[in-house]
């Protein structure tokens, strides 16, 4: 049961995880890239994720499985758009709608609401595309870079806002600032890909929890890091649509945050997980679809302090020329 | 269009706004905690809390009045077998109760909804030594308007001294240390 705390925890994973960009310098679909092609003036995104939750990892990483006849889920409609602002610069916005849908031992809950907004700015020190069909010289070598910065807002609900328990909850109630840099290489029919990010919470006063106020503090969670690779293979079909299937592999750390200066070591957590996308794009590469499947082993040693999911996402963009 | 798509944006985030989501977007740090009588009956702090009965898990009726006369207090924590609950009782277990050995603590399991389901899921997260109470019917949550985590202690003379979020246990410890 949700301990609504944890499903929002977990959702808001999904703001930085590789599916929740779209395409790639070339286009047509990497998992793991992080922004609109180049050359493009701006995209829309819709996805719908479905998370359901298996148990948890403890502070020791030891795995337990949820009680009986539980049945926790989350479902998350996120709408993005992005725009080009210069020819190097580009910007997004995230803004997730979360549904959850608890059974667990006794307890029944199905709440929603808004989820924490996220603001991307991007940029990309390199002016042509970087896919290659073939290895001529070292500058084929390159990667694409993107260097990038995103502020999550907290206009989800969080325990710290008018509500009455934790099962109202959709987001985690703290700004955070995060820098990121992704390295894209594609080799027709291969693609690799790195992104590494170092997430920064702000601190904030609380004095509600849960619609009760209580003696005012300073909180704030600990830094966090996300480290993803990525390795794809794109097969061009006859009407050169392609489809290129990839497997990720991801790992998410929080540090203890801090509670009136003090460490909190109860907000530790860490999580290991694979996943695989099919993405079919359009020849034009203006129209890409993709099915994500992102999976956390129910076994000790996977993760700490964390709920374990499974994660499947399908996803529509479109690319605007 | 563009300017379409941002109205649309803004739009939603104005909504969102109505639901309450400012009291995030800009934090506050006043005391809102309601004036409340010394002594008077209720569960906030400085308040003499209702006694009660309940179930543990071993079948045993504990009455909140009872295990008062026989300790320095009674701590309450309102778990739900998850995660948090997890980190915050092993914190507990291992850093606050054995200096308190004269406190009686108790996990209060207020989702599992029988005896045979919370005695299950307390040996199956590892908790057989803790004294968990039953809270089948949600009375205690709603009695001391708790939610996951909510930590309440009581001492001895009935008064409630917390009753909010463990956090770090650190305000916890300085209860306990603070109890007659």
């Amino acid at each position: 049961m949700l301990p609504t705390r944890l499903v929002v925890v977990a959702g808001v994973l999904c703001a930085f995880s590789p599916t929740a960009w779209a395409a790639s310098c070339c286009g047509g679909g990497s998992a793991a890239s992080l922004i609109m092609p180049k050359f493009a003036k701006a995209m829309m995104d819709v996805s719908i994720d479905w998370e359901h939750y298996d148990g948890f990892w403890d502070s020791d990483g030891k795995y337990h499985s949820d009680p009986p006849g539980s049945d926790l889920n989350q479902y998350r409609l996120n709408l993005a758009y992005g725009h080009r602002l210069a020819s190097r610069w580009q910007a997004s916005v995230i803004l997730p709608y979360v549904w959850n849908s608890n059974q667990y031992a006794g307890l029944t809950s199905k709440t929603d609401g808004l989820g924490d907004t996220t603001l991307n700015l991007v940029y990309e020190p390199f002016d042509k595309i970087k896919c290659v069909w073939r290895v001529r010289n070292w500058e084929d070598l390159k990667p694409a870079v993107y260097y990038g910065v995103s502020l999550t807002v907290p206009t989800g609900i969080s325990p710290y806002d008018d509500v009455t328990n934790s099962f109202d909850i959709t987001g985690r109630g703290f700004y955070r600032l995060d820098g990121s840099v992704m390295l894209d290489k594609t080799i027709y029919p291969w693609n690799v890909s790195l992104l590494f990010s170092y997430g920064k919470y702000l601190e904030r006063d609380v004095n509600r929890e849960y619609g009760k106020y209580v003696e005012p503090y300073k909180k704030q969670l600990g830094d966090r890091k996300l480290g993803t690779a990525s390795v794809g293979y794109t097969y061009f079909l006859e009407s050169m649509d392609t489809l290129t299937f990839t497997l990720a592999y991801s790992l998410l750390q929080e540090d203890a945050g801090t509670i009136n200066g003090h460490p909190d070591l109860t907000t530790e957590m860490e999580k290991k997980s694979v996943s695989a996308t099919l993405a079919y794009a359009s020849m034009d590469r203006n129209w890409i679809f993709k099915g994500t499947w992102g999976h956390a082993m129910p076994e000790s040693g996977q993760g700490k302090n964390f709920p374990v999911t499974d994660v499947f996402t399908i996803r529509v963009s479109h690319v605007l020329r | 269009m563009f300017y379409a798509r941002l109205i649309a944006i803004i739009a939603l985030l104005a909504l969102a706004g109505c639901k309450g989501i400012t009291d995030d977007l800009m934090p506050s740090g006043e005391d809102k905690r309601p004036d409340v009588e010394a002594g008077s009956n209720g569960t906030q702090v400085g308040q003499l809390s209702p006694d009660f009965s309940v179930q543990d898990t071993l079948d045993n009726t504990r009455i909140l009045s009872d295990e008062l006369a026989t300790s320095d207090g009674v701590v309450l924590y309102f778990n739900m077998w998850c995660p948090i609950c997890d980190a915050h009782t092993s914190h507990m277990r291992s850093s606050i109760m054995p200096d308190f050995p004269q406190v009686r603590f108790f996990l209060v399991d207020y989702v599992s909804g029988s005896v045979a389901v919370s005695r299950a899921a307390q040996l199956s997260n590892g908790y057989a030594s803790s004294l968990v109470l039953v809270d089948a019917d949600q009375s205690l949550f709603n009695m001391y308007h708790a939610s996951m985590g909510t930590t309440v202690v009581i001492d001895s003379t009935g008064i409630v001294r917390m009753n909010e979020d463990y956090k770090d246990g650190v305000k916890l410890k300085e209860i306990l240390q603070s109890l007659p």
